[in-house]
């Protein structure tokens, strides 16, 4: 969830408020396809980071990419209007009822000695992992990906050599949005969702990409981690009540100690 | 021949519109009673502030089609409606909005903070204010006491709904009548509640019922476990629950948080007597049950529940149905119904409506049969302007159904309890 805004951040330096949203509809889609073709969430999130693909360069086309030189305020009017749009179209569509996909694999768990093991939880870590590692080898091994790191670390030196830098961006946008598209598609039967859930999951991604650093993929990724891990801690050791009390506490902390985050650069 | 250019186009496409979208001859409105009808119909309450919206105005057609305010002439009643969508502070907004368009009565807002906004402009502007859902008490107390102590004069607040200290009461009397009648006497009952103004009040309501009653079975009340809401997981939460080896476990739940918490109870395999939950939505509306399936199966909640002995309930739960795709006549489309009934029969008695004091007076003596959830009694109104008849009914997912179980004069099948083991 948190790469998706990683990415977008660190190529375009957009704030996509409109990241949680994203994500709910990617919920969404996953729920049609396995109430309506009976298809499961964990094979159909490949059809919705496709979607989500689609939907995240029509926004980059059509929006995004007029407002690239705008003051960061006007951006994020911008991105606040999208999730609006998008919380309350989904709100339309699909009613204020909250929702869970149903799947054989969020039924199963393991035993292993005291502990039990959520397989659902676990297949989707390994897919987490999988599709992080399949970007980062996208960014850092293909020609296309390459283009895309020039086109974030100077899109002025990017244009010189001829990258046509606008068609880099929508790439960028939309495979940020198939990311989250897929995150969503993948908690689909552990998280209930509903149109508003889309804010409190923005600044979870939020949390976790500050924490990591802002367009860092593997701070996102171990960003991601701190906070879970630092949640269930809380809670054990805490109050439950008072879990989020840790993950933020490690935020104003990174904040304090290290602004760039974990795995930040520096703004020069 | 002229060629119509875009600026003649235009002159024509305005002056036709004006011509045929202007005023006609002047046509007589017939005059309405109009209800401010307030509810959370977007944001995170958007599904039952929109139940809220649909009972309120069937029950307004229903009032219309048997002929209006019959003591007034078949005055019709009229609703406007507001969005508080769900943030407190637009109870307010959306109660002044409603009011300067002509709204005579406010009626709303199912959650406690946003009805609590709205009582300032009910008491400012006079406007006489049915609350149709909200639990906490001060709403309507700290009214009866600044109307007590002088500081107002009259209180236009009411409400026809169970406070969250009669919640409590009737939860810790229902759950000691059922282990009685199941002769078990739990030793560890584990309160799991969801840390907002409601499940902190609920709580607070059903801690402070049991300390009083002091009954055979034991509530672990040193050891309650709160939740954020919304949560993302409760995976630790069930697991402490777990590590305290419950008998049976006790959860104030919002829907999206059932959806978390019964298939983790079933996951981490708790070997438990039963769910029982003393008041809160989740466990029994058709689309949590159709989500949830058998991880809700057997599974208690007390909760204000309609009469489904009542044959005129069951024909509106019907229409209801249908007019909501499927939707079961629950706690929030009910009581919103039952307080356009309770308007009817005021207004039916009503001195005068255009005098804001004549409606409350009508409100003060109110003695009302016809609602359709379940009472202990006829609706009026006591010194603090609630209903003590307001009561909740234990209800139980049986065969995938919300259905009453007790007590037993509102039971409609044997409550099942222990549960049964898997």
């Amino acid at each position: 969830m948190a790469v998706g805004l990683t990415l977008i951040f660190g190529v375009m330096r957009v704030v996509n408020f409109a990241h949680g949203d994203m994500m709910v509809w990617g919920m969404y889609l996953a729920f049609v396809l396995s109430t309506r073709a009976g298809i499961d969430p964990y094979v159909s999130f490949v059809v919705c980071a496709a979607a989500l693909f689609v939907l995240g360069v029509a926004v980059q086309r059509g929006l995004v990419d007029r407002i690239l030189a705008a003051p960061h305020e006007m951006q994020i009017l911008l991105m606040l209007g999208v999730a609006l749009v998008l919380e309350n179209t989904a709100l339309l569509a699909f009613g204020p009822e909250p929702a869970r996909v149903r799947s054989p694999l969020a039924r199963l768990t393991w035993d292993v000695g005291p502990l039990y093991v959520d397989v659902a939880r676990l297949v989707t870590f390994g897919l987490a992992i999988v599709l992080t590692l399949a970007l980062s080898l996208f960014l850092f091994h293909t020609e296309r990906g390459r283009l895309i790191r020039a086109a974030a670390d100077n899109p002025y030196g990017a244009m010189v050599i001829g990258t046509d830098v606008r068609r880099v961006y929508a790439t960028a946008f939309g495979i940020g949005a198939a990311c989250v598209g897929a995150a969503g598609a993948l908690v689909s039967p552990i998280l209930p969702f509903q149109p508003p859930t889309g804010l409190s999951l923005s600044v979870t991604s939020f949390n976790i990409v500050i924490i990591g650093g802002m367009g860092s993929l593997l701070g996102a990724f171990i960003g991601g981690l701190l906070v879970s891990v630092a949640e269930s801690l809380g809670a054990v050791f805490l109050r439950p009540s008072l879990k989020e009390l840790f993950s933020f506490s490690l935020l104003i902390l990174i904040l304090l100690l290290r602004p760039a985050g974990l795995f930040g650069r520096r703004a020069s | 021949m002229t060629r119509l250019t875009r600026r003649t186009f235009l002159k024509i496409a305005v002056g036709g519109a004006a011509v045929v979208g202007g005023p006609g001859a002047p046509r007589a409105q017939a005059k309405t009673f109009k209800i401010g009808a307030v509810h959370p119909v977007t944001g995170p309450l958007a599904e039952p502030g929109q139940a809220c919206r649909l009972g309120a105005q069937m029950a307004v057609e229903a009032v219309n089609a048997a002929g209006g305010i019959k003591g007034k002439g078949g005055l019709k009643l009229e609703l406007l409606v507001g969005d508080t969508q769900t943030k407190p502070e637009n109870g307010r907004v959306e109660a002044e909005r409603v009011v300067n368009q002509g709204a005579q009565m406010l009626l709303g807002s199912f959650d406690s903070g946003s009805t609590n906004a709205m009582v300032s402009v009910a008491q400012q502007k006079r406007v006489p204010f049915l609350i149709d859902i909200a639990a906490a008490d001060p709403i309507t107390a700290n009214v009866a006491k600044s109307v007590k102590e002088g500081q107002q004069k009259v209180q236009y607040v009411y409400r026809n709904f169970p406070t969250a200290s009669s919640f409590g009461r009737k939860a810790v009397q229902y759950f000691t009548e059922i282990f009685a009648e199941a002769k078990v006497t739990p030793k560890r009952v584990v309160l799991m509640y969801c840390n907002d103004l409601f499940g902190q009040s609920q709580s607070r309501g059903f801690l402070a019922a049991y300390k009083v009653a002091k009954p055979a079975w034991t509530l672990l009340e040193d050891d309650v476990i709160a939740w954020p809401e919304p949560p993302s997981d409760l995976s630790t939460e069930v697991s402490k629950a777990k590590a305290l080896k419950p008998d049976v476990i006790s959860p104030i739940t919002r829907p999206a948080s059932a959806q978390l918490l019964l298939p983790e109870i079933r996951k981490q395999r708790l070997d438990i007597l039963g769910i029982i939950g003393p008041g809160s939505p989740g466990f029994y509306e058709a689309g949590q049950i159709a989500v949830l399936k058998d991880d809700v199966e057997y599974a208690m909640v007390s909760n204000p529940w309609a009469n489904f002995k009542n044959p005129r309930t069951n024909q509106v739960a019907d229409e209801y149905k249908k007019r909501s795709h499927g939707k079961t006549f629950d706690t929030n489309s009910g009581y919103s119904y039952d307080a356009i009934l309770v308007i009817a029969d005021v207004l039916e008695r009503a001195t005068n409506l255009d005098d804001a004091d004549a409606i409350v007076d009508a409100l003060k003596t109110t003695n009302y049969t016809g609602g359709l959830m379940q009472y202990a009694g006829p609706i009026h109104f006591n010194e603090l302007g609630d209903n003590p008849n307001a009561v909740t009914t234990m209800t139980q997912i049986l065969g995938q159904k919300a259905v009453a179980v007790w007590p037993r004069e509102a039971a409609l099948q044997k409550f099942v309890f222990p549960r049964p083991r898997a």
